[in-house]
């Protein structure tokens, strides 16, 4: 069987798999950037120095390093090395930590929006720092960040391809689409679907954003 | 800890070639962007003004192509063309090549790289441009028509020198990305610096000692943070200028993981 919905009809549940893998990449990876990220902001805009360069040498390390180096290092450097990583552990780490500098970055200056006049304000009614970032900064920062964070999951969607037909093999979307074209040549319609695949995927995530953003949104 | 900092994980540096070999490879790489760059701005300017431009289906056009290769995986287009792009059309690249170009970008499946690369750029490029041009004051435009130019000649004249000036800071800032962008053609074998990488931890390659895997990308990974820190700072710099001469800040580009780093270094007066 051939043309566009014969390839789809009979490669179905590949294809589906592989979109449900890039899905489960993407869902872990976020959370790890967003933990990691809101670590690495608080340390960039904490009282101390040491630990404020501590998070920009980690932001210019991880956004300035190519993913697919990352990728060599945290899978065949360490498997090399003698550390048992696994594919999913080594790709979702990978793709977590590069996009964690990323959304450090967004987080500090979401709180830099906030000002500092508040902080002082929090501090002064006696309020401790951590308390005046929990309660004061991260949340109105948080707001502010929303279209940003919005780009950084499309970013990570676009980047989660690489992990699948880097070394690790992750069986995602793009690497299934690879497989069942080395099996069949039928190039043309098996990446017509991988790319609608894709572009569900980013176009939900902009209109989701979009959505959450509008929800979000401070009327003054 | 002691594996990574054991002096004889370390010994390649200096007993073989394996270096030299590595820092050829990322010449290529470096030698890729720089010739996707200069193409991409050319072809970003022309998608820029059909964006940009009055004629509706003309402006819907571009906005849907520009979409379209901003959101696909760039190692989807990558992958894509080198599979798809016909014979006869690496051979004509093969045919066409200049003779100072090195070894590593003439063969055909560089094309594919190259035109996958410059896809992605132009339209993310064209939206930078768009953005530039029209954080101009719609004043520009005004005046200029009233002053009796024509479209054509407010655009060349008064508008494009002006927006175009804006957008320098966010391209040095792309080209981060697209250096970064330049291992993803080892996938379809292009001989730069991850395939380099590869052939000194995978054998024997220069009679000497096989260099482990880990240090050897952590060596790759700091050229890359060195150039794109030099690259960073230079575009932090351009902003700063920009910004004191016209008193706009840097507008956003939606779906640039560079621009947000660009951007919070801006806030916080970095």
């Amino acid at each position: 069987m051939s043309g566009l919905w014969g390839v789809l009809q009979e490669h179905f549940p590949e294809l589906l798999a592989g979109f449900l893998v890039t899905i489960r990449l993407v869902a872990i990876a976020f959370v790890i950037a967003m933990v990691v990220g809101a670590v690495v902001a608080a340390l960039r805009i904490s009282p101390s120095k040491w630990l404020q360069r501590i998070g920009g040498v980690y932001v210019e390390t991880f956004r300035n390093i190519p993913l697919l180096v990352l990728l060599f290092i945290s899978f065949a450097g360490l498997r090399r090395a003698g550390v048992p990583i696994t594919p999913w552990i080594a790709g979702t780490a990978s793709l977590g930590l590069y996009t964690a500098a990323y959304v450090a970055e967004a987080l500090r200056s979401g709180a830099f929006a906030v000002g500092k006049g508040q902080i002082d304000a929090a501090l002064s009614l006696g309020f401790s720092y951590a308390s005046a970032l929990r309660r004061i900064v991260i949340p109105q920062a948080f707001r502010s960040v929303i279209p940003t964070i919005g780009s950084l999951v499309i970013a990570m969607i676009r980047n989660s391809a690489i992990v699948g037909v880097s070394l690790l093999a992750l069986p995602d979307l793009l690497k299934e689409a690879r497989i069942i074209q080395s099996r069949t040549f039928e190039t043309g319609e098996v990446f017509f679907w991988a790319a609608i695949g894709y572009l569900v995927l980013t176009l939900t995530a902009t209109v989701a954003f979009r959505l959450l953003e509008r929800r979000f949104e401070v009327r003054r | 800890m002691s594996y990574l900092f054991d002096p004889a994980n370390w010994q390649w540096l200096i007993t073989d070639r394996d270096v030299l070999f590595i820092l050829e490879g990322f010449l290529v790489n470096l030698e890729i962007a720089a010739i996707a760059i200069v193409v991409s701005l050319i072809f970003g300017l022309f998608l820029a003004l059909a964006r940009i431009s009055t004629l509706r289906p003309m402006s819907l056009v571009a906005g849907l192509w520009i979409d379209l290769w901003r959101n696909l995986p760039l190692i989807f287009m990558i992958l894509y063309f080198a599979l798809a792009m016909p014979q006869d059309w690496r051979e004509a690249y093969e045919s066409i090549v200049p003779a100072f170009f090195p070894e590593a970008l003439r063969s055909g499946r560089v094309l594919a790289a190259l035109s996958a690369l410059i896809l992605y750029n132009s339209a993310v490029l064209a939206e930078i441009m768009r953005s530039g041009i029209s954080s101009l004051e719609r004043g520009q435009g005004e005046a200029a028509a009233s002053l009796g130019l024509t479209y054509s000649q407010s655009m060349r004249l008064i508008i494009l020198p002006q927006g175009l000036r804006r957008m320098v800071p966010a391209t040095v800032s792309q080209l981060i990305t697209l250096n970064k962008d330049t291992t993803l053609v080892s996938i379809i074998a292009i001989q730069e610096v991850m395939r380099h990488g590869r052939i000194v931890t995978s054998s024997n390659f220069f009679g000497g000692v096989q260099a482990p895997v880990l240090q050897v990308f952590i060596f790759i990974g700091l050229l890359f943070i060195v150039v794109n820190l030099l690259l960073s700072r230079l575009s932090r710099r351009l902003e700063l200028r920009e910004r004191k001469r016209t008193g706009t800040t840097l507008r956003r580009v939606s779906g640039l993981e560079d621009q947000v780093a660009a951007e919070s270094d801006l806030r916080s007066g970095y």
